[in-house]
């Protein structure tokens, strides 16, 4: 699903935010990006979402080789992944019904079709009885919730998730790390950074570890156990 | 937290099947998704302006005033230019006889030119008639008596056929040449200078309408580009979830239509009332000259063409201002 060979980025400043990093995610798996601040996760997220594009080296993700996606293409690209942030990102200006729906919007939904897809998403985070609500009347993680329905409404083979509970206490980010597996569950690949360790030890999947842009450790619960 | 897995299940083969699909039978749904994707924001755009209405209303008038300008000047031009029209129809040349000459003569002379090929009617006026008509005009009436004798020549009014030489009939050569005739009054100069006048109004019109068309350009795309900060934060979040410049330009260029539509339509409401402010003393000195002429107001074309222009300005200037932010936002 996703595939780095030998990726560099390096930033105008001169700083390498990323060397030389290759890796493969498969169809369907679940991989947690972790390091100290700098390491990199960012930027590695940015670059599978085109946001940022690589000095050297290639990546490929969903059978695609990103270095031909061109600039007008970059939008259809993104509208192919579910992406989460630790800031939720919400439009405070309307609805949670009308912010999940906005992947439907941009991708041109048949109208009829969007009212069953977003409150499809909102139960399965459990938000169903909000749909009407203002963002900002939610609390912190029922935000969270909010902005992980809007990344799966649009039904993305790929999510991937910035800090997602960087702003959670313990038990709401097991929640929301479990609601995360639950879409590896059914096929959709999920790549979330995080520097929470102790999460990713009860998490008990995938870590790749990066160190000053280093791939340092590729980290398979299955191979360990 | 439920979790049900269906609406996410996806296995390969499906896939590829429902990416066949959408190639296929895409083309009327997503003309009706664009449809759809127009239609929100049509009214969206509405929604937004009305729910600032303070702010909304401000530029609109601004934008009114600043279309006003032009349509007022366009209507001032525009009823000149017929009572104008009313004057160039008015061939007539006015023959001033010899003082000298006698009513037998003025009326031999009359017969001779009714049976002229270019002449249409000759009108007599005595000497007499004259008087009087100066008397009731000018209002000299009190001076006048204490003349002893009519100091007015006989006048012949002389209506040429339609057609030939407007600005040189050959009937003023032969009306010139005439010995019984003193003076030959024909319109000719004054209409050249009148038109003059005519086509530098034009261009003045022109001119001003160009200028405040571009303020009015500028004016929807300062508003537009002030709206376009105000939600810099909503556009990046719109680009990173995938949104096409396209979709995030739709409802700014939605808003400049308004913007326009409805300060043309103010533009018109302002002209309206400055009509009816001035129409009760334009009218009375309409009457006091003469009664061919009737003020009009605008057009209707032309008010449709005014707030149609408006709109497309105000369309090209949200375009122009949210292209400029999507290239500077755009990531190198």
């Amino acid at each position: 699903m996703i595939r780095f060979d030998n990726v560099t980025k390096r930033y105008q400043t001169g700083l390498d935010a990323l060397a030389e990093v290759s890796f493969e995610i498969g169809t369907g798996e679940i991989a947690f990006v972790t390091g100290h601040s700098g390491a990199g996760k960012s930027t590695l997220l940015k670059l599978v979402s085109l946001a940022e594009r690589p000095t050297r080296g290639h990546i490929t993700v969903n059978d695609r080789d990103l270095a031909r996606v061109r600039r007008s293409g970059v939008p259809q690209h993104r509208r192919g992944i579910g992406m989460v942030f630790q800031d939720h990102r919400l439009l405070t200006d309307r609805s949670v019904f009308d912010n999940v729906a906005l992947p439907l919007l941009i991708a041109g939904t048949p109208h009829a079709d969007i009212g069953k897809r977003v409150r499809a998403a909102l139960d399965k985070v459990g938000l169903l009885s909000r749909e009407k609500a203002s963002p900002v009347a939610l609390s912190t993680g029922e935000q969270q919730r909010v902005g992980i329905a809007r990344a799966i409404v649009a039904k993305p083979q790929l999510i991937i998730a910035d800090e997602p509970t960087g702003n959670l206490d313990p038990q709401l980010s097991l929640e929301i790390m479990n609601l995360f597996a639950d879409f590896g569950a059914v096929g959709t690949t999920v790549l979330i950074a995080s520097h929470d360790l102790l999460l990713l030890k009860r998490m008990r999947r995938r870590v790749l570890v990066l160190d000053h842009g280093r791939l340092v450790d590729d980290y398979r619960p299955e191979q360990a156990a | 937290m439920s979790a049900q897995p269906q609406p996410l299940k996806r296995s390969a083969p499906e896939k590829s099947a429902s990416g066949a699909r959408r190639s296929r039978v895409s083309l009327r749904e997503r003309l009706a998704a664009w449809r759809d994707q127009h239609f929100h924001g049509f009214f969206s755009s509405l929604g937004r302006l009305a729910a600032r209405p303070w702010a909304s209303g401000l530029t609109v008038f601004v934008l009114g005033f600043a279309l006003a300008l032009p349509l007022l000047f366009w209507l001032v031009y525009d009823n000149a230019r017929d009572l104008s029209g009313g004057m160039r129809e008015a061939r007539e040349v006015t023959v001033f006889l010899k003082p000298a000459l006698d009513a037998t003569a003025a009326s031999a002379l009359a017969s001779e030119l009714r049976k002229r090929e270019d002449v249409s009617d000759v009108t007599e006026r005595t000497p007499a008639q004259g008087l009087a008509e100066f008397r009731q005009l000018s209002g000299f009436g009190e001076a006048l008596d204490a003349l002893q004798d009519n100091p007015l020549p006989s006048v012949l009014v002389v209506t040429p056929r339609a057609g030939g030489n407007v600005d040189e009939p050959p009937l003023l050569g032969a009306l010139k040449a005439d010995a019984r005739v003193d003076l030959v009054q024909y319109d000719a100069v004054w209409r050249r200078k009148l038109s003059g006048i005519l086509q530098f109004g034009e261009r003045l019109i022109i001119v001003v309408a160009a200028l405040l068309a571009l303020a009015t350009l500028l004016v929807i795309g300062n508003t537009v580009r002030m709206d376009i900060q105000a939600r810099s934060a909503e556009i990046s979040v719109m680009q990173t979830i995938g949104a096409s410049n396209g979709f995030i330009r739709r409802p700014f260029l939605y808003a400049g239509f308004w913007y326009g539509l409805l300060g043309g339509l103010v533009a018109i409401f302002i002209v309206g009332i400055v009509e009816y402010a001035l129409a009760a003393p334009i009218r009375a000195l309409i009457d006091s000259y003469s009664q061919r002429f009737a003020l009009h107001g605008i057009d209707v074309l032309v008010g449709l063409a005014l707030v149609g222009a408006s709109a497309a300005i105000g369309w090209f200037g949200a375009y122009a201002v949210t292209t400029r932010h999507l290239v500077a936002g755009r990531p190198r």
